[in-house]
């Protein structure tokens, strides 16, 4: 709440208090020419507007706020006194008339007394009750302002309450952003930090993977060129002997008996146009009907097709019978 | 010695030189290892050159054996007019020309006169591809044992060259029928394996049916009807002494010898109608009763081992296989399932296959064979209606009935088991059915 505010309503509250004086003072004026018909000639007003600002350290003294609203000192004020009555009336009666008028004039005032009385009764038990009323709703007004300024008061003082610990709040949100804040960065410079050693581990990691895969394969290249280089001559020497298998294969008339489980070794002696001259049973388990079938199937495939040019001729062979099926 | 420079940097040339001369140089290998896993099952190419004979009952030593060996389905004979020669010793055989001419083996011999008028025959097994003699043998006897003397050199040369035991000296049992009408005879024929000398055992008016050969050769069993009723009898081959062992009420039929040669299996039908199978000691004439269904139970054959017996019933509808305990209270196990007509079993000497009449989905009547472990089921003829199988004592045949078409007599024939090799044995006057085939004669 600004301080301009606070000013405005307290100006406000001193300008209903003095409005609510001068109505008082009205009617305490009112009352006193109703009790004194003929008032003495009173000066003009004497009283002097007071600015309320300018009546500093009035009023409640226990409050801290600036410029305290005291009641205005109210001056009775000048009221018109109310007009005389005048007697005018038709041209003079007769003595009866006179005497009937003057009886009738005295009942007329004994009735205008008592209506007077009455009448000024009845304003004064008016008055009575609009003072009374009007005693009531300033008590009412006083208490009313009382309590306002109590519960501005409270306001305020929670207001303050408020603001302190909203300022507290305030400065402890400030603290604690500011922690967080700081925390914040200090974990996103953590992050980064891990996310940069990661990142060049990882590339370490993968520098290494990848230079221990070129070196894998060229590693491996190395030697496929190497083996084939040596092979070469080995990669023939297989194919030569896939086809010696098969030659003799067709050549095998296998009799009932060279069942699965038959194991036979036959060591064969070739001449280098591929001409078997020499078979040698070994070691056997077949029937001679066995024997006599695997040695036949090597002659029976001689000659032997001749081996790749780089290839020495091998001039023994042992070859392993045994049917799997 | 302190060399010089100059003869350093001649040796160290002479060194390069060397290296670079051993690594040129193509591998040296002293030895290279193959292996053969399998083979083929072609016939093996064989000669049998026409022996040198003395004057004999006509008999073409040469040319039986060739008939054996080919028949078998193991061999392919080269032509005598393909063969570079006619050596009867081995002596005169040149390897190279028969190995040329495309057999492995080449057979010479020769038949000449033995003491007391009988026959020497002589061969010799050559392999041309080794050049060595595998099998030599000499069997003397009458002029009339000749071809039994060519079926037994048949038997050496097979087995030499297969493993198997040949079958070809053996004997088979069928029935005969000869004349028409009220001529009309029954016989009971025994002959070698290839359908030659046959000898007539029995001759009746009234069928004779399901001979069997005793396993000892001693005897054949067999139903006749010459009392009007079926009775089953044993005769014994050599004497010809026989015995009515069965003729019971009813049927009295399908005899089969235990392994042992003393009891047969036999179909009864009692007075019930419905047949069933029996066992019959032939010493105690004590009958066991092995099935008991209101059904026909027939042609019972035993396993080798003796301990079973597979029979013929059509308890399931149409006749199939069963397998029942050759003792009392075994349960039946059915054996076959493929086809919807299987009947009239035979197992093989070593228990493995099982031999019978199955009809195809044509409605030819065919002979099959089943593995008993596996239930591998292979038909292996192709007639019409081929029946009673009945195998070799080697296992490597089958001799089956035949009837080549409608109305035309029956005759016999032989498959091997692999069904490649089929041949018909010796055409014979008349009917000839149901075949048994006798076993290895000792």
């Amino acid at each position: 709440m600004s301080s301009e505010s606070v000013r405005d309503r307290w100006l406000s509250i001193g300008m209903s208090v003095l409005l609510h004086g001068s109505l008082v003072a009205l009617l305490a004026v009112g009352w006193w020419h109703f009790r004194h018909p003929a008032p003495a000639p009173t000066p003009p007003i004497d009283a002097t507007v007071v600015d309320a600002r300018t009546l500093k350290g009035a009023g409640v003294a226990s409050a801290p706020t600036p410029e305290p609203k005291p009641a205005p000192q109210t001056q009775p004020q000048q009221t018109p006194p109310p007009p005389e009555q005048a007697a005018e009336g038709p041209p003079p009666p007769t003595p009866d008339e006179l005497a009937m008028r003057q009886q009738a004039a005295q009942q007329e005032a004994e009735h205008e007394a008592k209506a007077q009385k009455e009448l000024l009764a009845r304003q004064q038990a008016e008055q009575e009750k609009q003072a009374r009323e009007e005693q009531e709703r300033q008590a009412a007004a006083a208490q009313a302002a009382e309590d306002e300024k109590a519960a501005q008061v409270k306001a305020a003082a929670q207001a303050r309450q408020l603001a302190q610990a909203k300022k507290l709040a305030d400065a402890r949100k400030k603290t604690a952003a500011k922690l967080a804040a700081q925390k914040k960065l200090a974990e996103e410079r953590k992050l980064a930090e891990a996310k940069k050693l990661a990142a060049q581990r990882q590339a370490e990691a993968s520098r290494q993977a990848e230079a221990e895969r070129q070196a894998r394969v060229a590693d491996l290249q190395r030697s496929l060129r190497e083996e084939e280089r040596a092979s070469a001559a080995s990669g023939a020497l297989a194919s030569w002997q896939s086809e010696l298998e098969s030659r003799i294969q067709q050549h095998w008339i296998r009799p009932p008996t060279a069942q699965q489980g038959i194991d036979c070794i036959l060591n064969v002696s070739l001449v280098s146009g591929g001409e078997v001259t020499d078979v040698t049973l070994g070691q056997c388990n077949g029937d001679d009907a066995v024997r006599e079938s695997i040695k036949n199937a090597v002659y029976a495939a001689s000659p032997l097709p001749p081996p790749p040019n780089n290839i020495a001729y091998p001039h023994q062979l042992e070859i392993e019978f045994k049917p799997t099926n | 010695m302190r060399s010089t420079p100059r003869a350093a940097a001649l040796l160290r040339n002479f060194l390069a030189v060397l290296t670079a001369a051993c690594l040129a140089a193509p591998a040296a290998m002293a030895q290279l290892k193959l292996e053969i896993t399998s083979g083929v099952t072609h016939p093996v190419p064989i000669a049998i050159v026409p022996f040198a004979e003395a004057p004999t009952d006509g008999t073409d030593v040469a040319d039986v054996i060739q008939h054996d060996l080919v028949g078998s389905g193991r061999f392919t004979q080269l032509e005598r007019s393909k063969m570079p020669g006619t050596p009867t010793n081995a002596a005169d055989v040149k390897f190279q020309d028969w190995k040329a001419a495309g057999s492995d083996y080449v057979v010479v011999g020769q038949v000449t006169p033995a003491a007391g008028g009988q026959l020497a025959l002589d061969f010799n097994l050559l392999n041309t591809l080794t050049g060595q003699s595998i099998a030599r043998q000499r069997f003397v006897g009458t002029v009339s044992s000749l071809r039994n003397a060519a079926h037994r050199a048949s038997d050496v040369i097979y087995q030499a060259v297969t493993g198997i035991r040949g079958a070809f000296a053996t004997r088979i049992a069928y029935v005969a029928i000869a004349g028409q009408g009220t001529e009309e005879r029954f016989q009971l024929v025994i002959a070698d394996a290839d359908g030659y000398n046959q000898h007539l055992i029995l001759q009746s008016r009234f069928p004779l049916m399901s001979p069997a050969w005793s396993p000892d050769g001693q005897w054949i069993a067999y139903v006749s009807f010459e009392s009007h009723l079926s009775a089953v009898y044993v005769q014994r081959v050599l004497t010809g002494q026989r015995t009515c062992v069965s003729m019971r009420a009813g049927i009295n039929g399908a005899p089969a010898w235990s392994p042992d040669s003393k009891k047969l299996a036999l179909t009864l039908s009692g007075d019930s109608g419905h047949p069933q199978i029996y066992i019959l000691d032939l010493a105690t004439q004590h009958l066991t009763r092995l099935t008991d269904t209101p059904a026909i139970n027939t042609e019972a054959t035993w396993s080798p081992d003796g301990r079973s017996i597979y029979f013929t019933s059509d308890r399931a509808g149409e006749p199939q296989i069963y397998k029942i305990a050759a003792s009392p209270g075994g349960a039946p196990q059915r054996i076959t399932f493929t086809d919807e007509y299987n009947a009239g079993p035979h197992l093989s000497p070593d228990g493995k296959l099982m031999a019978m009449t199955t009809r195809d989905d044509s409605g030819s009547y065919r002979i099959a064979v089943q593995n008993l472990t596996t239930g591998d089921f292979r038909v292996l003829t192709h007639g019409r209606l081929d029946q009673s199988p009945s195998f070799a004592p080697n296992g490597a045949s089958i001799i089956y009935a035949q009837r080549p078409g409608q109305g035309q007599a029956g005759i016999l024939a032989t498959i091997s088991v692999d069904g490649l090799t089929g041949l018909s044995l010796k055409p014979t006057q008349g009917e000839v059915r149901d075949p048994s085939w006798g076993p290895f004669i000792q």
